[in-house]
């Protein structure tokens, strides 16, 4: 099978928040980046595809020059070689940031580098973790023409295609039948990641890692949906002590799940 | 005392046929001993070699040989009784050197010492007693394994019977030599016994563990000396033991130098717990795999010699290493071959893998946020560390993310600003990479390694004070290997530094003599507490660092001590090392639990630990033994619950 | 007809985060532009509820293939739809699963980009959405020149004004019956299930209610159960707790157990030590009862009762059932 995994460098977990200057983003200047996670499960799957039905994993990613680190571990922890997009502006930290793409403009980035692999498969994470919108996924699908669907947790290779399981609200699940090619947006905890290894990075010094920027791809700058501002959110998160009788708190509290945390 | 003993009776004359017959033998000795013996060295000698041996200096190679292999000290010291008989046999095998040798002379009519010359008579008589107490010590040697079958022995071995019964002939043999004097065919015969007892031993020893009567002088003095010495890696084929090709020379001789003795199985917290691992059999699973497969093979360690479940329960406290007698290093071969199974990715598990990943994105082992970390300085009102105090100090991830690690860092703060020492903590720190480097994963190591040099060097950080004896080793020895550490002590050195200052603790001062003591002596009943407080020394900082007096004078500040059955260099490991905290749930009986109960059964009413790690361990032990369970503490906590309120 | 409403339904009902979204839509058009639409086979029913809220017309997307949820199916369907009610400004749906799964797709059909799982519609309109897990709000504008695509995120937006009202007349309904064929809906999706309840996957629960030591003894977890039960929450517990054979080892939750982050975590009697803490600091929204103040479990909390646990936890239980 030949995969195509799409991965998002996004800042680390731990990254300190500090709005810049132009309140358009955070700053970045000392952020550390890491692999989006639900593109690490993704990847995994991909791995694990791989290793049970042979083919080959071509790791896919978008951004400035630091993207590379992120596209190496992915060739450490088991691709066979890489599609690095070049372009600065989809950093936020440069001038255009995001005006200049939004998520039409990446997925068509995707879309344009993809299309001359014409892969069995793409994969991506659900969302990533930086700007969250869950939909690189499904319009990249809908750009290359193939069917879909999101919140998989599990990938089986049928002889019609693919059988998967997708991930339902309420602790339910179902499983999708289609054909092969498709798009698959990747939830995360369906299968165990993989630490990279020594070995690994080793390895993939001599993987090799193809360069290519936006107008080579013919793609236009351009969003229909800008990111004007960015702001604090209002309440900070810190713990609320809820007092009074256990019949006070506990109706409190209730009431708190039900509006405010928005989990009852 | 001269003439104690009547004159050794030795043949005058051999027929051409009996010279015939010993060079016949002899040379069938000798052929039998480098037919076996042959081998063994060459696959010593064909194994890779040692990335980062140095002879010199050769100081301490000359001390530890003189120490452990002439002066016997590590064997009598730690099995004082059985030590003590195996040293008689060694020195009377030293005694018996020049005998010997003399005695095959004698058969060419070369004898260089004359029986009835003064000192020929003299050295005779020595040897004699030398003899005396070798057939002593070996008769008792024989009776441990073979009668009273102590199980660190193992299997019962008729290898070992038989050579035995060989040294002791050897020893009877040349006694009876003293009592038949008259010239003739009971003096030649006795001779011939003699002879062939010593033509016979010969060729078993290299067939036996008795091959430690070659190698292991050569064993302690090459060694790497450093105890716990981890060597780097070399090469981009290089990830550790992953095969026979990755064994080097000193861990193939290493492995052929065993004797079996099982002190190191004896001491080991998870062989003594009923888990899998068993330092012993680790070394003679190498000793096996070579017998088998050679120095060049790509066999893989791990498989039939040696099994990957074991290797990975070991809590690398050193306990195993710092035993042997004939100095093999147990420690780095285990982390060889963990380093085998993790740099390839062949070890699953998925406790591993969540912690590898932890500190692949974040900074801490634990897998927290460190905003928590951020958090507890604010709300501690901690100083940033701006280059201008006297010590950086490192909160470590228990220090930094666990409720009981943070308590005994403030505890140490409010020591350390009774003493009123400069001090500022970091505003960001990554974990000093210790589970990860005693579990054998060299690329997250050294990212974690180079990471961290480069934020101290940058904060401009001179000194480090830490709560934890795995940081200071980590950063002390581990960090070498990829730039300069700064300074780094554990805040036990730190807070027995400054002793007299903290007189207030217990309400009196303290003399020199008293300072450099163990205890603390009696305290003066209306102002000292009257708890009795059993000290636990950390693996990290005892055998690691040779820290055993300092925190035990500063936890004698707050009582009475008494000491654990097993303690100092024969600490028992509280389970947590080697990465093993973070490898969840322990099979069968818990290292901790263990040790808990040998802490408490001292009847103390505190335990004091130095390491947050063993802090963290106790906890549950303890907590598990119900409402009467001796309290907990941190030495530092010990130390500022005494000191004045702040005002 | 300014705004079009997409309505979800489950099992046969339309979904509260439907009525959500007409919250939402309330903000950018008044009631009378507002189309809400039904999409399935059989949809008169769910038309009918629609009528009866505060919004103009209903419009039923009628079509057999219509019958269960598909990408294609409903991409198509709705997009014939927009290209019909020509007028359309906003398309809004409720941020569900379902329309994570085809809106996108939708849109880029229009050349568009879905703002997703909104929580604000302030004047201009400016939309607001949450980004960086949570850490930061983003304001975003539409500058395209179709019509702008819109997902509400589940309880941002009030749906008790929405509900609780009532058309003095019900909405006209109209009937759309898009061209759709079988060779179009490429995904076959099977009935839903839920896993086997032979093992307990503490992983994949939504809400789970842990006790510890606190507890005092196994003959007071029935206390812990009826608040789970209330909850619909799975059950487990600290180490200690499962050590002392009072709930399975597999309940257990910490470094030497499960790893959980479901999105209600309710901490009953558990001091906090941080082996427990690795394996629950992930949840989304953190309760703790503990009698102890001082508790460490209180700095992960979002919300805690410093109270006596065998006092608050049967209140919970009676405030949860009453809340229902």
């Amino acid at each position: 099978m030949k995969i195509v995994v799409a991965i998002k460098q996004v800042p680390d977990r731990d990254a300190p928040v500090r709005i810049a200057a132009d309140e358009k983003w955070i700053e970045e200047r000392e952020l550390q980046w890491a692999m989006n996670e639900p593109d690490a499960y993704a990847l995994e799957e991909a791995l694990q595809l791989k290793e049970k039905h042979g083919g080959e994993v071509i790791v896919l990613s978008a951004g400035p020059e630091r993207v590379g680190s992120t596209i190496r571990e992915a060739l450490a922890k088991g691709a066979d070689r890489a599609i690095h997009i070049v372009c600065d502006e989809l950093g936020a930290g440069a001038g255009g940031g995001l005006r200049n793409f939004d998520a039409l403009g990446v997925a068509r980035l995707l879309a344009e580098a993809i299309k001359p692999e014409s892969p069995d498969l793409v994969l991506t994470g659900l969302q990533s973790e930086d700007l969250g919108l869950c939909q690189t996924g499904v319009i990249l699908a809908e750009l290359l023409g193939l069917p879909h669907s999101t919140l998989i947790l599990h990938v089986e290779k049928t002889d019609a295609g693919l059988k998967v399981k997708r991930e339902l609200e309420e602790g339910w699940f179902q499983s999708i039948e289609m054909p092969l090619p498709a798009v698959l947006a990747m939830q995360s905890g369906g299968n165990k990641l993989r630490y990279a290894t020594l070995m690994g990075i080793k390895r993939a010094k001599t993987k090799e890692l193809r360069a290519v920027n936006a107008a080579e791809l013919g793609v236009q700058a351009g969003a229909v949906v800008t990111l004007e501002q960015i702001s604090a959110p209002k309440k900070q998160k810190s713990t609320q002590m809820l007092g009074g009788s256990a019949k006070e708190a506990a109706t409190a509290l209730v009431e708190k799940l039900k509006t405010e945390a928005r989990v009852l | 005392m001269m003439n104690l003993l009547p004159i050794l009776g030795e043949p005058r004359q051999f027929a051409i046929w009996e010279q015939g017959l010993f060079v016949a033998l002899a040379g069938a000795s000798v052929y039998g001993f480098w037919r076996r013996f042959g081998p063994i060295l060459g696959k010593i000698l064909q194994s890779k070699r040692d990335p980062d041996f140095h002879l010199f200096p050769i100081g301490k190679r000359v001390w530890d040989f003189v120490w452990e292999v002439l002066l016997q000290a590590k064997v009598i010291r730690e099995r004082p009784l059985a030590g003590l008989a195996h040293a008689l046999v060694f020195w009377a095998f030293c005694a018996f050197g020049l005998v010997t040798l003399n005695h095959c002379a004698v058969v060419f009519g070369l004898g260089f010492l004359d029986p009835a010359g003064r000192v020929g008579r003299f050295y005779f008589d020595v040897a004699a007693i030398f003899a005396i107490a070798c057939a002593v010590g070996i008769l008792g040697l024989f009776v441990r394994r073979f009668l009273v079958r102590t199980k660190w022995l193992g299997e019962l071995s008729w290898g070992s019977g038989l050579v035995a019964l060989l040294i002791f002939a050897l020893m009877a043999t040349y006694l009876a030599a003293f009592f038949v004097t008259a010239p003739g065919g009971a003096v030649q015969a006795l001779w011939w016994a003699h002879t062939i007892t010593l033509l016979a031993f010969l060729p078993l020893i290299p067939h036996t563990k008795h091959l430690h009567l070659v190698l292991s002088p050569f064993t302690v003095f090459f060694s790497c000396g450093e105890f716990a010495h981890i060597p780097p890696l070399s090469g981009d084929e290089d990830f550790g033991l992953v095969a026979g090709k990755d064994l080097t020379r000193l861990v193939s001789l290493q492995a052929y130098s065993c004797v079996e003795c099982g002190r190191c199985m004896e001491h080991c917290p998870a062989n003594a717990t009923g888990k899998e691992l068993n330092p012993k059999e680790i070394v003679l699973g190498l000793r096996g795999y070579l017998n088998e497969f050679g120095p060049k093979s790509e066999e893989a360690l791990l498989g039939k010699y040696e099994s990957q479940r074991a290797a990975f329960e070991c809590t690398t406290c050193g306990a195993c290493e710092f035993q042997c007698p004939v100095g093999i290093e147990h420690v780095p071969i285990l982390v060889g071959l963990r380093r085998g199974a993790v740099n390839t990715g062949a070890w699953e598990n998925d406790y591993g893998s969540k912690l590898f990943l932890a500190l692949e994105k974040g900074s801490n082992a634990l897998g927290m946020a460190a905003a928590e970390r951020d958090k507890f300085v604010e709300k501690s009102a901690l100083p940033i560390f701006d280059g201008t105090q006297d010590y950086c100090l490192w909160l470590g991830c228990m220090g930094g993310y666990d409720p009981r690690g943070r308590a005994i860092v403030l505890a140490l703060v409010r020591v350390m600003r009774h003493l009123g020492a400069s001090f500022g903590v970091l505003r960001k720190e990554k974990c000093t990479g210790d589970p990860v480097r005693r579990l054998g994963n060299d690329l997250l190591f050294q990212q974690l390694a180079e990471a961290n040099l480069e934020a101290l060097a940058q904060n401009r950080v001179k000194k480090i004070i830490t709560i934890c004896p795995h940081c200071v080793r980590t950063i002390q020895e581990d960090w070498k290997e990829f730039g300069t550490p700064p300074e780094v002590e554990h805040h036990s050195e730190f807070l027995a530094r400054h002793l007299g200052e903290l007189s207030c603790v217990s309400g009196r001062d303290f003399s020199r003599a008293e300072i450099a003591g163990k205890t603390a002596g009696a305290l003066a009943p209306e102002q000292a507490r009257n708890e009795k407080i059993v000290f636990h020394d950390p693996c990290y900082l005892g055998r690691y660092r040779g820290v055993y007096d300092e925190p035990r004078q500063v936890a004698a500040l707050a009582g009475e001590l008494v000491e654990a059955p097993r303690s100092h260099e024969r600490s028992f490991c509280c389970g947590a090392g080697g990465g093993l905290a973070f490898l969840g749930e322990e099979k069968g009986e818990r290292v901790s639990h263990v040790r808990a109960a040998e802490l408490v059964a001292t009847g103390a009413g505190v335990v004091a630990a130095a390491c947050p790690f063993c802090n963290t361990m106790f906890q549950d032990a303890l907590a598990a033994r119900g409402e009467d369970a001796p309290e907990l503490l941190d030495i530092a906590q010990l130390v500022a619950r005494g000191l004045p309120e702040e005002q | 007809m300014s705004v079009l409403l997409v309505l979800e339904e489950s099992g046969g009902k339309i979904k509260r985060a439907s009525w959500e979204a007409l919250a939402a839509a309330h903000r950018l058009a008044p009631a009378q532009e507002i189309t809400a639409v039904v999409i399935g086979a059989e949809t008169d029913a769910l038309a009918a509820e629609a009528a009866a809220k505060p919004l103009g017309k209903v419009v039923r997307v009628e079509h057999p293939l219509l019958k269960t949820y598909t990408a294609d199916g409903f991409s198509i369907a709705l997009h014939q739809l927009i290209r019909n009610q020509s007028d359309t400004k906003w398309v809004v749906f409720p941020h569900t699963y379902q329309v994570r799964d085809y809106a996108p797709a939708l849109a880029c059909r229009m050349g568009e980009v879905l703002i997703g799982d909104v929580t604000g519609i302030e004047d201009g309109p400016v939309f607001t959405r949450q980004l960086m897990q949570g850490r930061l709000n983003g304001s975003y504008r539409h500058s395209g020149n179709g019509p702008c695509f819109v997902s509400v995120q589940a309880g941002a937006f009030r749906a008790d004004s929405v509900e609780t009202q009532v058309n003095a007349a019900p909405a006209p309904i109209e009937l759309f019956t898009p061209a759709l064929e079988p060779a179009q809906i490429r995904t076959a999706p099977s009935e839903p299930f839920r896993e086997s309840a032979q093992t307990v996957d503490l992983g994949s629960a939504q809400r789970i209610v842990s006790v510890g030591r606190g507890i005092k003894g196994a003959e007071n977890l029935p206390l812990i159960e009826a608040l789970a039960g209330a909850l619909g929450a799975e059950l487990a517990a600290s180490r200690p707790i499962c050590d002392n054979g009072w709930m399975p080892m597999e309940r257990q939750v910490g470094s030497s157990g499960q790893t959980v982050a479901p999105k209600l975590y309710v901490a009953v009697g558990i001091s906090g030590a941080i082996q427990h803490l690795v394996g629950m600091k992930g949840s989304q929204c953190i309760v703790a009862i503990n009698k102890d103040p001082d508790a460490p479990i209180f700095e992960v909390a979002d919300y805690g009762i410093a109270g006596d646990l065998f006092e608050v936890v049967p209140a919970l239980t009676e405030a949860v059932k009453a809340g229902r």
